[in-house]
């Protein structure tokens, strides 16, 4: 599994993310051609544009313009075609997938600069330049891979992993000491283990496919003290009275959900009963709700006003959010503490070490930077990084539950354990491809570990 | 006194490393010297007499592949041979064969005495000739000062070796051996890095007071499988059995009972032994649940009594070695021949030397065997195999062979050891190689022999051999991709295939229901002719494997490119933003020298290799 400078097809965004006129999908490296004819079922012309249609299982994709440059006289110094589509994730994202679909792969960051580097099309005092931008970026991919992820989700790769190296020590142990007496495939339930780890990685797939979260977009919940704001702030961001909004505290009692497009990005915003104790029956119910989308959404916005602003209150906010994601044993989702009502008081807002904004969604003061808070607290920023991190660990999940399944098959058809052995170790290279690591674990230790080998 | 010949190679120390690197230097034509401490003890099996196994019957076919002594050797001696894994795969399946000392010993003495090329001469080796940073030979314990170009050092546990018997220890190479502790001495002051590890032996046991009756016996498998790919059954000679007991709670308490006294036990060890072998003493305390251990009754010979219980290594004291073998069923009776005792001696890090197996440090000195923290005779033979054939390429101005890891388990071992080290006595696993499927038993040739054949080191049979071999087996398969089966055909229902539309019998050979068995009997070819049996199960295993195979060729492709990106030595690897502090410091002190090596580094990561494939490009323009 090794990546740097190989010859696999390649694909990204070239454009920046979000909602815009064009959007560019460049895919680099040897059958790009292929694919794009493929893809847009016509011919294509050195430098010249096609338009067409793009199509993936008789499905209409987007239409655009199609570019092939042929080798070496391309940015990469590859063969490259550029798709030049509509902008916005959802189409864009799709067509990445297609193109994954049919044998390409999703570029790492900087891959594209680094192959154009080996292929001399930048100069040397450009690498410095590249080799920053790969560490920089694939820092904030690994984090962005762990981070964006919920937490139930990379707590269950982890587990999907821990799992099936159980499974290839089992494996590996029986073939490389027969003469011990550690149990053969059917005795050690390889069988129905394999079919639960293929069970499991199916459902993981479910709830982690890129499609739900662009679909249906990213979950952003306001959650705070009653009346600080939560209802006019959705209201500002939306544009439209979709909430009431009154000022009795407690107006809003049960959760209203409104789907929006900030730039492009698509995001569900969920405003909620404001949190506190009340003997109102509705309200209590209200509160409970408020407080079980505090682990369903992939961001809080924490909503303070600036004249009530006290950091020891938003410590305790933050604390008590953390706190109750730990009692269900869940990573909490990213926080950004927006400061309401900033137009009542003239002195700067000061809410470190957190992430805020101070708005007012009277005035519309500091709803731009909201917006954009926003976006980069998802991590649909401007390097994309964790978006394509996002989609490359669903590859990487596909790609594994396809062996799994091969080696499952194996099995029941009398396969030698070598081959099944061989379709594990592919599968821990796709799960591994999520850590990053390059180097087998130490399969021998634990079975020296586990069994007792000794002759 | 310089002794008057001048030599190509001398090779220090005659065990199974020693006598692969001499017979190999020595069929490449170059004059080379066996230095022994004894003639007697050449080929020796030190620990239990048997040769193969999972991964190391691998070894032994590369071996073999390249000419080498080991698998000639195992056929001349082996009396009970098996075939393990048989139904896991044709890479995993493995030959291990018991052999009998005095054979054995005697096979390899006579390969070495009829190789042309090839001295040995009996006497102890003091020291090293160096000069500058070059070793030019070595000089005995009785000042006698030879001269070569090349010089291998295949020392084994001989080195600085201390020998434990509870709480007894004295120096000693092996049990009866004397250590070369002067040697020892004088390489610790070289620069290399020194370890110590450890390795045990069972008591050995008279087979006369032994009831076998209350033993399980384990006969050898018929068909009968060969160790060398020229060997032949008939070769073989009287077959025995090997027999199996177990040990039990009142065995188990005996030693708890007495751990205090286990030299392992009481601190006097600080080397590390192998996991994959630990001594009874261990398993007892580290697998306290298992109610009991299967030991392995191995015969050490046809002409002896004696037995070797495999699997109760120990370091306990004599009377304790009696009290827990006499509590094993059929041993009740037992008389130990010989006491059972752990070994420590000292290794040098393999990290210190190159692909070829000569050392950084000083040119022309090449390590092989145990000294490189390797264990087995498979190990030793093959690393001996590989310095031997280096040290005369040296002497004859070519350039090293450094076979790779998808070519050969012998390279899957040398870049394990001189890229991660080891820290207990290494061992060679099928699991070790992520190639595999490619690196079997049975295609070592075609793997090695015409590398082997170009290099000098295969001789005229072999080479016929495998040539006529690789004839057979293209022509077998142009008649099998020209044999069409037709629907309802004799041949369709001999193989049972229930064709719906005409297909070669190469296609059919595809199919897993499809074996060597079911086409022998279908095509009426006869199965105890093994070399037609060989050919055709070579034609299933490759036609089943393309597969396979093809996705592991796309990998190695990928790695070849990275072996051809070659990092400059001069690289400041400190100086390279981006990369943990970790992994600096790991590529600093490795230095590998082209990327694919690089990768191999623990906690490397794609983007890391990208970032140093920048630098490296960088740094070889400037």
């Amino acid at each position: 599994m090794i990546a740097a400078v190989d010859q696999d097809l390649i694909c990204a965004i070239a454009t920046p993310p979000g909602q815009g006129g064009i959007g560019v999908v460049r895919l680099s490296g040897p059958g790009a051609k292929e694919l794009a004819e493929t893809l847009c079922a016509k011919p294509m012309q050195p430098r010249k544009a096609v338009y067409c249609e793009f199509n993936h299982q008789n499905e209409r994709l987007d239409d655009g313009i199609a570019l092939w440059f042929p080798q070496p006289h391309s940015f990469t110094g590859e063969e490259v075609v550029e798709f030049q589509g509509h902008g916005g994730p959802v189409v864009q994202q799709r067509l990445l997938t297609a193109l994954c679909a049919q044998g390409a792969r999703l570029a790492r960051p900087g891959e594209f600069s680094e192959r154009a580097f080996h292929n001399g099309k930048l100069d040397l005092a450009q690498a410095e330049g590249i080799a920053d931008l790969i560490a920089s970026t694939s820092v904030a991919a690994a984090r962005a891979a762990l981070n964006t992820l919920k937490g139930k989700f990379s707590a269950r790769v982890n587990e999907l992993i821990a799992t099936l190296t159980g499974l290839r020590v089992q494996l590996e142990a029986a073939i490389d000491f027969p003469d011990e007496d550690i149990e053969i495939l059917e005795q050690a339930g390889v069988v129905e283990k394999l079919r639960a780890l293929a069970g499991q990685l199916q459902q993981t797939l479910a709830t982690a496919d890129q499609g739900r979260l662009l679909n249906n977009g990213i979950q952003v919940a306001l959650i705070g003290s009653p009346n600080v704001g939560k209802s006019s702030l959705l209201n500002a961001l939306v544009g439209e009275d979709a909430a009431i909004v009154t000022d009795i505290p407690g107006t809003t009692r049960d959760l209203l959900k409104i789907d929006l497009l900030i730039d492009g990005l698509p995001i569900r915003l969920v405003d909620t009963a404001g949190i506190r104790t009340s003997d109102d029956k509705v309200e209590q119910q209200g509160v409970a709700r408020a407080k079980a989308q505090i682990t369903e959404v992939d961001l809080l916005l924490l909503v303070t006003t600036a004249p009530d602003l006290q950091l020891p209150l938003v410590q305790n906010l933050v604390n008590e959010v953390e706190n109750h994601a730990k009692e269900q044993e869940l990573l909490p989702p990213k926080i950004l503490i927006v400061v309401n009502k900033v137009d009542l008081v003239d002195r700067p807002v000061q809410v470190q070490p957190y992430a805020n904004v101070a708005v007012s969604a009277l005035t519309g003061q500091g709803l731009d930077e909201l917006r954009s808070a926003i976006q980069k607290q998802v991590g649909f920023g401007q390097d994309n990084a964790e978006f394509t991190a996002r989609t490359r660990h669903i590859e990487a999940l596909k790609a594994a539950a396809e062996q799994i399944l091969k080696a499952q098959k194996g099995i029941e058809q009398g396969l030698a354990a070598e081959l099944v052995a061989e379709e594990l170790t592919h599968a821990q290279h796709h799960l591994g491809s999520i850590t990053g690591e390059l180097t087998a674990d130490d399969l021998l230790g634990k079975i020296f570990s586990e069994f007792c080998i000794g002759k | 006194m310089r002794y008057p010949e001048q030599f190509d190679v001398l090779v220090i120390g005659g065990g199974h490393a020693g006598t692969e690197a001499a017979a190999a230097a020595a069929r490449m034509g170059a004059r080379t010297l066996l230095l022994t401490q004894n003639i007697e003890t050449i080929g020796q099996m030190s620990c239990n007499p048997a040769i193969g196994g999972i991964g190391k019957s691998h070894l032994v076919a590369e071996i073999d592949a390249l000419d080498g002594v080991m698998a000639r050797a195992t056929d001349q001696a082996g009396i009970h041979f098996r075939v393990l894994n048989s139904s896991k795969g044709p890479a995993v399946r493995a030959v291990r064969a018991q052999a009998d000392r005095a054979l054995y010993k005697n096979a390899v003495r006579k390969i070495l005495e009829h190789q042309e090329n090839l001295s040995i001469f009996q006497q102890s080796v003091v020291d090293l000739l160096v000069e500058g940073n070059r070793v030019v030979g070595c000089k005995t314990q009785m000042d006698l000062d030879f001269y070569a170009s090349s010089v291998v050092l295949t020392t084994g546990t001989f080195l600085d070796g201390k020998i434990h018997i509870g709480h007894e220890q004295q120096p000693g190479g092996r049990a009866g051996d004397a250590p070369s502790s002067a040697l020892a001495k004088r390489l610790r002051a070289l620069p290399f890095r020194v370890g110590r590890l450890k390795t045990g032996t069972p008591p050995r046991i008279d087979g006369r007071s032994v009831d076998f009756s209350k033993l399980e016996k384990q006969p050898g498998d018929e068909p009968r499988p060969v160790m060398s790919s020229m060997g032949q059954r008939h070769d073989h000679p009287t077959q025995t059995s090997c027999h199996i007991t177990y040990t039990n709670e009142v065995t188990h308490e005996i030693i708890r009972d007495n751990l205090s006294r286990s030299a392992m036990y009481s601190g006097a060890i600080e080397g590390v032994g192998p996991r994959y072998c630990p001594s009874i003493e261990d398993k007892v305390v580290r697998f306290a649940e298992k109610t009991q251990h299967q030991i392995f009754i191995e015969p050490e010979g046809l002409t002896t009594t004696e037995l070797y219980p495999n699997g109760i290594s120990t370091s306990l004291p004599f009377d304790v070695q009696m009290a827990f073998v006499r509590s094993m069923r059929g041993f009740e009776q037992a008389h130990i021949s010989r006491p059972g005792y752990a070994i420590e001696y000292d290794y040098f890090d393999p990290r210190d030397l190159t692909y070829s197996l000569q050392t950084k440090a000083l040119e022309g000195l090449f390590f092989a065997g145990q000294i490189n923290g390797t264990t087995g005779y498979e190990e030793a033979g093959a690393q001996g195999l590989l310095a031997g054939i280096n040290a005369a390429r040296k002497v004859q101005g070519q350039t090293f062979w450094e076979p790779r890891r998808d070519e050969a388990y012998i390279g899957v071992l040398v870049d394990d050891l001189i890229n991660l080290g080891t820290t207990e006595p290494y061992r060679m696993f099928t699991s070790r190689a992520e190639f595999r499927l490619r690196l079997r038993q049975d295609n070592a040739d075609q793997r090695l022999t015409p590398l082997g054949v170009e290099m000098g080191v295969v001789g005229p049979a072999r080479r016929r051999f495998y040539e006529q071999k690789m004839h057979e087996l293209a022509a077998l398969k142009k008649d099998f991709a020209g044999n069409c089966i037709m629907p309802g055909s004799e041949l369709d229902q001999k193989l049972s295939l229930d064709l719906r539309k005409e297909t070669t019998l190469l296609d059919a050979l595809r199919r897993p229901e499809v074996t060597v068995e079911t086409v022998a009997g279908a095509l009426g070819v006869d199965e105890s002719n093994e070399h037609a049996v060989t050919v055709l199960r070579q034609l299933e295993i490759e036609t089943k494997y393309a597969g396979y195979i093809k996705r592991q060729d796309d990998e190695i492709a990928k790695i070849r490119r990275h072996e051809a990106m070659q990092i400059p030595a001069q690289l400041d690897y400190l100086s390279i933003d981006g990369l943990s502090n970790e992994l600096r410091q790991k590529l600093d002190q490795q230095r590998p020298a082209s990327l694919a090596r690089a990768a191999r580094i623990p906690g490397m990561t794609p983007a890391a290799l990208s970032i140093l494939l920048i630098h490296a490009k960088k740094t070889a323009a400037l």
